[in-house]
């Protein structure tokens, strides 16, 4: 699947489409010939992460879903099936049978309120951008993925720069520094053998692609990813990643990388260089002059590594959206929490004030200058960026053990990053005309 | 007015303004707290300028000049420092500026002007280090760690000392990640005895694949006294105790004062749980006994001779306690606690009898404590229970009704097969008599028995009793027969059977639990023994490497058992198998 328009279309002429579902031209919501089974996503619900799952693979063996944004915590209707069942009993899913009479009680419960049914009609192909080596971290979207068990392909830059992203509908990014610093691990790690092992892995790729710098080779790779997007890909990307593709991105031509990581210091210059008509968010931010400094710019709020700049965490709100008239960013907010606890990451959050027009904020902390969780669309495909590493671990240290989600089943944060994972698989509604 | 006049007039009005505002005595404190309120708010802009007005009052503000340097870098204007630190110097040459000149110019890699001033200060202050050292971490905190090294070399030359400087080379080293020689700087270091724990401190962050590294530098032919100190404890913390024990003991003679500082902060570090842990603190204990005068030796060899018991080192433990035993300096406190610990040593060795005299000399000194007395009485009771001596442990209790005693009474009902009875005393002793682990071994065993219709079953007691001495493959069989005997509780007891089976490994007895667990999922209809059986057999697959199958069982258990207790654990045990999260 290549991006259906559905996405961006819904986005654009949600008044038109309920319009038109307001006047009988189409019915918003498929009928039921048969029994169902209801998955509830509020407070009920046993495993809500592995409920991702049952969903999802319905879809990719060919079986019809429906979301029920904002019904009973963005529950799923999907048909009654022997295999159905079994999928969720032994993943410890709760699910109810439904009649037709009960489907149909829903779908009046569902046109009676801010709430909407959208279809899912393809699982989409998951790609997740990884160096090859072991990293001493967790990732948050790998070990979601893994839990629900949807089933995923690792890539990374060679892979993406010889056009590998062509073949996936979903790509996602974690903590990768695409200003090509490392992180700035140089700062604390230096000596420790995975940054050796990393420093390696980057260099390695960079002389078999015949690039002159690690920075430059990341460069590359984000204009490659946001080409992806703009032929119409699903980029989800947390942490570091979100910040600093759109860095790389604006500074094409300009060296925004301190001497350790290209042997030239930064342009003195650099910040006034900077091109924002091409990064995917951000605009006006100032980059971090001093390498000395575990920043990249002031596009995060919280700073986590900039000494006194650091700010405490706090909790972030989801907005609540239209469901019938904004689909996609209420696919997105979808969760049985609406105030969720923040969680630190080397990216963290984003200043309101560098925000691009037009970016939409799904969540952000009431009071703060800050956002958390950000979306939009860029050519024919769409972006979300979600602040901080893991969301069930708010002070997440290198070295420290993955988080085990069994012990986190119901996680709003985790249930955030698995929105976006089914969101590329909603159906997109014809516009009647 | 001429504009050269203009301008000096300018000048002059404007340094006589700012001389009027800028803040000096409580109103340059106020300034500099309003600058950190600043600087914590994220305003450094307005931080800086509140720092620079202090300078316009006291040039030489070291807070100011401090809070500059954490400031002004951030905002790309470090260079506007160093007129600032010069004019500091000017009134002001104590280390505290000095070093903040190096760390500036070093900062704005003005390296002759770095290099210049270090050694015109270490001119003025021959034999102090300062100098060098602020030098070295100004080059290693800007990357530059071969101009840190050099640095180091030139202060060690001009020192005159082989070991100046070596703390700062040890961290240089360790900060490149070149322990092998970080070790090596360190152990120069530690020639100072009280550098010792720092330099244990420092290195026992050593990467798992350097660590081999370290030990070799510190301990190769020739290394000295306080190097082979630093390796035995860095062992000791990297759980190679005896390794460990075997490095301090080659240093400790002849005795000296260092030789029992070394000794006694060893014994200290020696807390772990595990075994080896236990036998080199007893040990090292024992050692550092032989450096204390009389009272106090005697309560170090007791306490030592407690470790070595604790570790199973019984033939340690009884040296040390003969030693206090025939101490006349001992306090009679400490030859109290040999005497408990003698019967403790006899308790483990299954020498009851010489116990039982022990605790009987115990029970008519009344320097023991009666909660010793009890608990020393209880475990001989314990342990002729264990032995099958179930009339001489019912008669050691004899009317005492406390819940220790009822729950010991329980096991006595139990092993003479008295199911009820049994069941009857261990509801009624509850979960407070004993330690955690005795309170979960009857809490299992109380579920076992009420699965079980027969108020009376020798064989099961009997079963029951070959298992508690130890002799599973026998308490297999056994059970595997007693099942015969006990009605509606026979999958409970062929579960027991079949998990200690598994437990036991080995062809044999894994075939032996695949038969008995099979036959419980088998014959255990909708009853809880069916389920456990079944996880029991998925988790034995899973060690046998056979993850399919188990995945087949486990799915299985979560789906013809969904309302049984284990389905959690299956569940995790499910997810873990196939990948979907860490193994814990």
């Amino acid at each position: 699947m290549k991006r259906r328009a559905f996405v961006g279309t819904v986005g654009r002429i949600g008044g038109w489409a309920v319009g038109a579902d307001l006047l009988g031209l189409y019915p918003a919501i498929r009928q039921s010939d048969n029994p169902s089974l209801l998955i509830p996503m509020d407070d009920s619900q046993s495993d809500h992460l592995k409920a991702y799952g049952v969903a999802y693979r319905v879809i990719q063996a060919g079986g019809k879903a429906e979301w029920l944004l904002n019904y009973r915590g963005g529950s799923f209707l999907l048909p009654d099936a022997q295999s159905i069942r079994r999928d969720a009993a032994l993943n410890g899913v709760s699910v109810a049978a439904a009649d037709d009479g009960q489907v149909s009680a829903i779908r009046g419960d569902i046109a009676g309120m801010n709430a909407d049914a959208v279809p899912l009609e393809k699982a989409p192909k998951v790609a997740v951008y990884v160096p090859p080596n072991t990293q001493p971290w967790d990732d948050a979207v790998t070990m979601a993925l893994q839990y629900a068990g949807i089933p995923f392909e690792k890539l990374w830059d060679p892979e993406v720069l010889a056009d590998g992203l062509r073949t996936y509908d979903w790509l996602h990014l974690h903590h990768e520094d695409f200003t090509g610093q490392y992180s700035k691990f140089f700062l604390i790690y230096t000596g420790q053998p995975w940054l050796s092992e990393m420093v390696r892995f980057n260099d390695a790729a960079r002389r078999q692609l015949g690039l002159a710098s690690v920075p430059d080779m990341k460069k590359a790779v984000a204009r490659a990813i946001r080409a992806y997007v703009d032929r119409g890909g699903f980029l989800f990307a947390m942490c570091t990643a979100t910040e600093t593709i759109d860095l790389a991105l604006a500074a094409h031509d300009v060296d925004i990388a301190a001497s350790f990581a290209d042997g030239t210091p930064m342009d003195p210059a650099a910040d006034t260089k900077l091109d924002w008509t091409q990064t995917f968010a951000f605009t006006g931010g100032h980059l971090e002059p001093d390498p000395q400094v575990a920043s990249f710019s002031d596009i995060d709020g919280h700073q986590v590594n900039a000494g006194p700049r650091r700010q405490p965490l706090g909790a972030f709100k989801l907005f609540n959206f239209s469901a019938k008239i904004d689909p996609v960013p209420t696919m997105l907010v979808q969760n049985h929490r609406d105030v969720i606890p923040d969680f630190y990451g080397l990216t963290t959050s984003f200043l309101r004030e560098r925000l691009k027009p037009g970016v939409s904020v799904l969540a952000d902390e009431e009071g703060a200058p800050w956002v958390k969780y950000i979306h939009g669309d860029l050519g024919k495909g769409t972006w979300t960026f979600f602040g901080g590493h893991d969301p069930e671990d708010p002070q997440h240290q290198i070295g420290d053990p993955p988080t085990d989600l069994s012990l986190h089943p119901h996680s709003p944060g985790y249930r955030l990053i698995l929105n976006n994972v089914l969101f590329p698989a909603a159906k997109k509604r014809e516009l009647k005309t | 007015m001429r504009r050269s006049e203009r301008v000096r007039l300018t000048v002059v009005v404007t340094v006589l303004a700012i001389a009027a505002t800028s803040p000096r005595g409580p109103l340059a404190a106020q300034a500099i707290s309003q600058g950190f309120e600043l600087e914590r708010q994220g305003r450094v802009e307005q931080a800086a300028a509140m720092y620079v007005s202090v300078l316009h009052g006291d040039s030489a503000s070291l807070p100011a000049l401090i809070g500059l340097e954490r400031v002004l870098p951030p905002l790309g204007r470090l260079g506007e420092l160093l007129p600032l630190v010069q004019r500091a110097l000017l009134v002001d040459s104590g280390p505290a500026v000095r070093g903040l000149a190096v760390r500036t110019l070093t900062a704005l890699e003005e390296n002759d002007s770095a290099a210049a001033l270090v050694r015109r200060w270490a001119a003025a202050r021959p034999g102090d280090p300062a100098p060098w050292r602020e030098w070295a971490i100004a080059l290693e905190d800007h990357q530059r760690f071969e101009d840190a090294r050099n640095a180091l070399m030139e202060g060690r030359h001009a020192l005159g000392t082989a070991t100046a400087l070596a703390i700062e080379q040890g961290e240089l080293e360790q900060r490149v990640g070149d322990w092998q020689a970080a070790a090596l700087a360190w152990a120069g270091a530690a020639t100072d005895p009280q550098q010792l724990p720092n330099a244990v401190s420092q290195l026992e962050d050593a990467p798992v694949d350097q660590r081999d590294r370290v030990i070799h530098a510190l301990t190769v032919a020739g290394a000295s006294i306080a190097a082979r100190r630093i390796a035995a404890e860095l062992l000791l913390g990297w759980e190679q105790p005896a390794r460990g024990w075997e490095t301090l003991v080659a240093t400790l003679d002849p005795p000296s004062p260092e030789a029992g500082l070394a000794l006694r902060r060893f014994a200290e570090r020696a807390t772990g749980s595990a075994v080896a842990v236990r036998r080199v603190r007893g040990l090292s204990l024992a050692r550092l006994a032989d450096y204390l005068p009389g009272a106090q030796a005697a309560r170090m060899r007791a306490e030592a001779a407690r470790a070595l018991l604790d570790a199973g080192d019984r033939t340690a433990a009884r040296a040390e306690l003969a030693k206090l035993a025939g101490d006349p300096a001992a306090p009679a406190e400490a030859k109290s606690l040999a005497q408990s610990a003698l019967v403790d040593a006899a308790l483990a060795d299954g020498q009851l009898d010489s116990a039982a005299s022990g605790l009987a000399r115990l029970e008519a000194d009344p320097r023991t404590s009666s909660e010793e007395r009890e608990r020393l009485r209880y475990g001989l009771v314990a342990a002729w229970i264990r032995v099958g001596r179930l009339d001489r442990a019912e008669e050691a209790l004899g009317p005492d009704s406390s819940v220790e005693a009822l729950a010991l009474h329980g096991w006595v009902h139990l092993y003479r097969g008295d199911l009820k009875e049994a069941s009857d005393a261990f509801r009624t002793a509850g979960p407070y008599a004993g330690d955690r682990e005795a309170a979960t071994a009857r809490t299992a065993m109380l579920a076992l028995l009420e699965q079980i219709d027969a108020e009376r079953s020798p064989e099961l007691g009997a079963a029951l009793l070959v298992l508690a001495r130890g002799d599973s493959s026998a308490a297999v069989a056994a059970l595997r027969s007693a099942g015969e005997h006990v009605g509606g509780g026979r999958p409970d007891v062929l579960l027991l059977a079949g998990r200690i089976a598994a437990q036991l490994g080995g062809g044999s007895q894994e075939g032996t639990a695949v038969d008995l667990l099979s036959e419980v999922v088998r014959t255990g209809g909708t009853g809880a023994a069916a389920p456990a059986a079944e996880l029991e057999w998925a988790r034995l697959l899973l060690r046998q490497a056979k993850a399919a199958d188990a995945v087949a069982h486990l799915e299985h258990l979560i789906l013809t058992y969904p309302a049984s207790a284990v389905v959690p654990e299956a569940r995790r045990e499910l997810e873990q198998a196939k990948g979907s999260i860490p193994r814990s």
